[in-house]
């Protein structure tokens, strides 16, 4: 099980608010979206056999003192052990999201090289890095619609379908209600599956 | 006299130079805005999209700017046959919007990726070396002689050109799309990181629609039209006349390596230009 750390801005989040005035323009009419936020998600995980208790504390600490992890005159986080972030991740309320990797390995050896050098953390494995979408969106008959905005919004296909990920270099998956974090922890770990073109 | 329209998309910032490296090879050169009238496209005998940060590189480069209506214009006018070269970030907008290497019209086939090279990552600014391939693209962008090596600047992030299909990748190097690759300064296949900067696919750096009249091409060929833009520490013939020309304003003047892309356009618009006033 891995620790979390989950990353936004509080300030204005630019990227975010062009993907809805972008994704706004490519709905049909009677889909509405009313917002879009954007985290970026950090795994730690304990090297292979051990336990992320090992690190947590002092991994804890150095996300609170490290500049590189995040910057607080811009940017909130959310640090969650282990044992504090459940068996599930829960989209915030009224939402739901799109979690996109790179289509590459997603560890981040240079971030955990760093890390190291400053704060030695015995028994941390691998760091990796996703991006995730929130979206509050409503379909023509009041619900999410999430398979209408995920086509219109998610994955690139052409000029008019597809905006927050490219399938070429990101694979993406589904987060819609509360999904467990050892689904979460399968798609950053194993490897991105081939290519289907779109017919 | 044909004219070409340098495409001012907001945040791009190369439009100036662009346009001053077009007039230096006999070309009408326009900026125009993004959101000029529909009309207004038409009238240019190719496009140039330059480099820059179109919309601050907002969710991936080129990705919104993909997405305007003058995008849409200019692939009806390069549906026609007319030019379109997209410089750095005009080359991640032309493959967010699917125009290349578009087998299938319109379907994104490809992404320009963040650099990976290892132990290296995000921006990148130097000078490579390319050489140029003959395929579809050759007449319109790369009227050089076999083996030339050319140097040109690269400053990107998000060069790297990527499929996750492996029939595109195929398709790319079997119809010979790949119109200039990374190579060494002596013109060998270049593996690995300085010669291979970002780890694009086939060490391409610029990459052609079927027709070869859209190249999207990560280098900065006009920051490297004029003599006096060269590094004097560059090794090969073009660092030796760098060097030669310190003092000389006239030789400083001169064409630096990167303009031959701008001939090759110029000197195809014009044959066309006189195809068509042949009675």
């Amino acid at each position: 099980m891995s620790a979390v750390l989950l990353v936004g801005l509080k300030i204005t989040d630019l990227s975010a608010w062009t993907a809805l005035e972008t994704g706004r323009r490519l709905l049909d009419p009677g889909h509405t979206l009313a917002r879009i936020a954007r985290e970026q998600l950090l795994t730690f995980e304990p090297e292979p056999g051990g336990k992320a208790e090992t690190f947590e504390r002092a991994l804890g600490e150095a996300v609170r003192q490290s500049n590189f992890f995040v910057n607080p005159n811009k940017e909130r986080h959310r640090f969650l052990t282990s044992a504090e972030r459940g068996e599930s991740w829960a989209p915030p309320d009224g939402a739901w999201g799109i979690l996109s990797r790179v289509r590459e390995d997603t560890r981040d050896d240079g971030l955990k090289a760093r890390l190291l050098r400053e704060h030695p953390m015995p028994g941390l494995g691998a760091i990796r890095r996703a991006k995730v979408w929130w979206i509050w969106s409503r379909g023509s008959d009041g619900t999410p619609a999430t398979s209408y905005f995920r086509a219109t919004l998610g994955e690139l296909q052409d000029q008019k379908h597809g905006l927050l990920v490219n399938p070429h270099a990101e694979t993406a998956m589904l987060l819609h209600g509360a999904t467990p974090w050892s689904r979460v922890e399968r798609f950053l770990i194993e490897p991105a599956p081939a290519f289907r073109a779109a017919a | 006299m044909a004219r070409v329209a340098v495409v001012q998309i907001p945040g791009v910032n190369c439009e100036y130079e662009t346009a001053r490296a077009l007039e230096a090879v006999g070309l009408t050169a326009r900026i125009v805005r993004w959101n000029e009238p529909a009309s207004v496209w038409s009238e240019f005998d190719a496009f140039v999209i330059p480099g820059g940060f179109a919309f601050q590189d907002r969710i991936r480069a080129g990705a919104i700017a993909a997405k305007l209506p003058a995008v849409d214009r200019i692939a009806a006018e390069a549906e026609r046959g007319k030019p379109v070269l997209g410089i750095c970030n005009g080359a991640q907008v032309l493959v967010e919007a699917g125009l290349v290497p578009g087998f299938h019209p319109g379907k994104v086939e490809m992404a320009l990726a963040p650099n990976r090279a290892p132990r290296r990552e995000g921006y990148l600014c130097r000078w490579s070396w390319l050489a140029a391939n003959p395929g579809p693209g050759s007449e319109w962008y790369a009227n050089v002689r076999p083996g030339q090596v050319i140097p040109m600047p690269i400053a990107h992030g998000e060069g790297r050109f990527l499929t996750a299909d492996p029939e595109v990748l195929e398709r790319i190097e079997s119809e010979r799309l790949v119109l200039y690759r990374f190579v060494t300064p002596e013109g060998g296949p270049a593996s690995g990181y300085p010669h291979d900067p970002n780890g694009a696919m086939l060490q391409a750096a610029g990459i052609t629609n079927r027709a070869g009249n859209i190249l999207a091409f990560m280098p900065h060929p006009e920051r490297a039209s004029w003599l006096r833009q060269v590094p004097l520490e560059l090794k090969n013939v073009w660092g030796e006349s760098r060097r030669a020309a310190v003092g000389n304003w006239e030789a400083l003047e001169g064409p630096g390596p990167g303009r031959i892309v701008f001939e090759s356009l110029a000197s195809k618009l014009l044959s066309r230009a006189a195809e068509k006033a042949r009675p």
